[in-house]
């Protein structure tokens, strides 16, 4: 298959736009960092707003943007609930309840809260398996980003592979996480500007949404009325499956734990902007339907020949490039890759960075050389990053063999955050559970969704659909963790009451002066999920 | 050194808001210039004209922003 656009001197002309402003930020921002804090958390020091949209673009990478095109072109609306009930609130629950005990603490990362409130070898256990799943995935961003462009505007997978990591590694090696952070700001702008005319042509050349709904199957426009049974609807899956395994545990696990997007709420400049963080990203959370959701439906209703093909494959990821070269003329074409570009690279870059502070901070820090002067860690970090990008560059080449990126997505998640919800969960909110209580719930949470998986994979257990599996695979696993870190707190030696001061919910102090009732997390909370809930109905 | 440490880095508006200013002009000035034909797939708009002069105006927006207000200075 040959490419499938073309591009101009004018797409070439934004492309290059956007890299240049890139390499031109990261070296802008090296004067700033001094310090290891400089680096691996901006000094925390950025506003509110800042860190939310980057909350927000964090997980707004590649993957997302066309897995979850693909995904809305092959099970419908049913795609919303990755939003409605798969993140919003688990972002509301970590700005109200979780950021008082992440930022009030200082820690710098989240394995670090785990050595404070359980012991070394937790911690040990989720650096270890954190560094290695985030490689992965800067792997999977770098192999999507070279496999799209290489579909689209026949650039070989190798060139395009090194180009992106050679400019991600400048800027990441000059500003740390600050030009990271800056990268995903600036993608938040490119992607909503880059894909909104797609989603305006499309809807007005199909006639809108009651065009939509005439030319695709019913299944297709409900979020919720078909979830009955798992055999009546495209996702292959019920209503419990999705509560529990994506709206609960998936969710959870990932949002409130992934030190990813934790980052860069801790990045901010006080405790009141870290809590309004996640908060700040629910907002443009909810929309994000817009520009994913209905690509995918138009391009069902509208490219035949892709739906057909889909269909027999089961491969839908060239949804959202085959719509894009059907609509968009070179100029807004630019744009639109430009966004992808800027959503690839920030996905690597996000990946990048929060390796970096993992390894330096909980692996290199704690097993490797302790007690350092902090500008040895800062270089440490700094070359990290070059090690970081060589590995994902590598690992670029492994994830080839996995058909449906996002279901591959969800499978590394399910191992890994699935149980660790259990572990924060129960070590935030009840002091009772002890360090060893913590390492064992969570070896057996990650132990449990191994096994699931080597079940499923070997048919003694059946699930509808592939997601129906990862969804109870998480749920699983994060029960396991649940029980197994209560039972063995009961018999094991706590921690003195002490020690937990300022990490366990009840034994914090209270948050000095009141922040004025329309600035409040808990009121902007309540408002982001009453309006989730209005939309789960309006698309019932 | 010590007080400008926390100033807080580079106002981000700066590069974003030039950013999209430039992508604004060359939309819009292309829009222009380009044949009726160049829009047969968006459905005979032309929408680097319209899209453009939108990016233009945010652009604008942020570029002004930034330089209107000199931040203060944290003590």
């Amino acid at each position: 298959m040959g490419p499938v656009v073309s591009l101009h001197l004018i797409d070439y002309a934004i492309i290059g736009g956007y890299i240049l402003v890139m390499v031109v930020v990261g070296y802008s921002l090296k004067k700033y960092m001094r310090t290891g804090e400089d680096f691996f958390l901006s000094g925390r020091s950025l506003p509110g707003w800042i860190t939310g949209l980057a909350f927000l673009s964090a997980n707004l990478g590649a993957l997302e943007v066309i897995g979850m095109v693909a995904n809305s072109a092959k099970y419908g609306i049913m795609t919303v609930h990755f939003y409605w009930v798969g993140a919003i609130p688990a972002m509301i629950f970590l700005g109200i309840f979780m950021m008082p005990f992440y930022y009030g603490s200082r820690v710098k990362t989240v394995p670090e809260y785990l050595k404070l409130r359980y012991n070394e070898a937790t911690r040990g256990l989720n650096a270890i398996s954190f560094a290695i799943m985030t490689v992965l995935m800067s792997g999977v961003s770098l192999y999507a980003m070279a496999l799209l462009f290489k579909l689209m505007l026949g650039w070989s997978l190798t060139g395009s592979i090194l180009f992106a990591a050679v400019v991600v590694l400048l800027y990441v090696f000059w500003g740390g996480l600050s030009s990271s952070i800056y990268n995903e700001v600036i993608q938040f702008f490119l992607i909503w500007l880059g894909l909104l005319p797609l989603v305006f042509l499309g809807l007005r050349n199909i006639g809108g949404f009651a065009g939509l709904a005439q030319k695709l199957p019913e299944a297709f426009l409900h979020s919720w009325k078909h979830l009955g049974s798992a055999a009546q609807n495209p996702l292959g899956i019920e209503w419990m499956g999705v509560i529990l395994g994506l709206g609960f545990v998936l969710s959870f696990g990932y949002w409130t734990t992934d030190f990813l997007v934790v980052q860069r709420a801790l990045a901010s400049k006080s405790l009141a902007a870290s809590r309004m963080t996640p908060i700040i990203a629910a907002f443009p959370k909810m929309l994000v339907p817009i520009i994913v959701v209905i690509p995918g439906l138009v391009a069902v209703a509208v490219l035949p020949e892709f739906s057909q093909s889909a269909a027999q494959t089961g491969e839908y990821n060239s949804a959202l490039i085959l719509l894009m070269s059907h609509y968009l003329p070179n100029g807004v074409l630019g744009l639109a890759i430009t966004a992808l570009l800027a959503s690839f690279m920030s996905g690597m870059a996000g990946n990048v960075t929060a390796f970096n502070t993992v390894w330096t901070y909980d692996i290199y820090g704690t097993y490797i050389k302790k007690g350092r002067p902090d500008k040895h860690y800062l270089n440490v970090g700094k070359y990290t990053t070059v090690a970081g990008v060589l590995i994902s560059v590598g690992t670029a080449y492994i994830v080839q063999s996995f058909p449906n990126l996002m279901d591959y997505m969800q499978l590394i998640f399910s191992f890994f955050n699935a149980p660790l919800f259990a572990t924060f969960l129960l070590g935030m909110f009840w002091r009772g559970a002890t360090p060893w209580g913590g390492f064992f719930g969570l070896l057996s949470g990650i132990g449990i969704a191994a096994l699931h998986y080597v079940l499923y994979k070997t048919g003694v257990i059946h699930y509808t659909s592939e997601m129906g599996a990862n969804f109870y695979q998480a749920w699983w696993a994060w029960l396991t963790d649940f029980v197994v870190t209560i039972g063995v707190s009961l018999f094991t030696k706590k921690k003195a009451i002490a020690e937990l001061r300022g990490l366990v919910y009840g034994l914090s102090p209270k948050e000095k002066g009141a922040i004025k009732f329309y600035l409040r997390p808990e009121v902007w909370g309540s408002v982001a999920l009453i309006a989730t809930l209005a939309l789960n109905f309006i698309f019932w | 050194m010590e007080e400008n440490k926390k100033a807080h880095l580079l106002d981000l508006k700066l590069p974003l808001g030039g950013l999209l200013c430039f992508y604004g002009l060359i939309m819009v000035v292309y829009g222009l210039f380009s044949g009726k034909d160049a829009y047969e797939k968006s459905l005979g708009i032309n929408i680097n004209l319209f899209w453009g002069a939108l990016i233009l105006v945010i652009g604008a927006a942020l570029l002004l922003s930034s330089f209107r207000k000199p931040r203060p200075r944290k003590t």
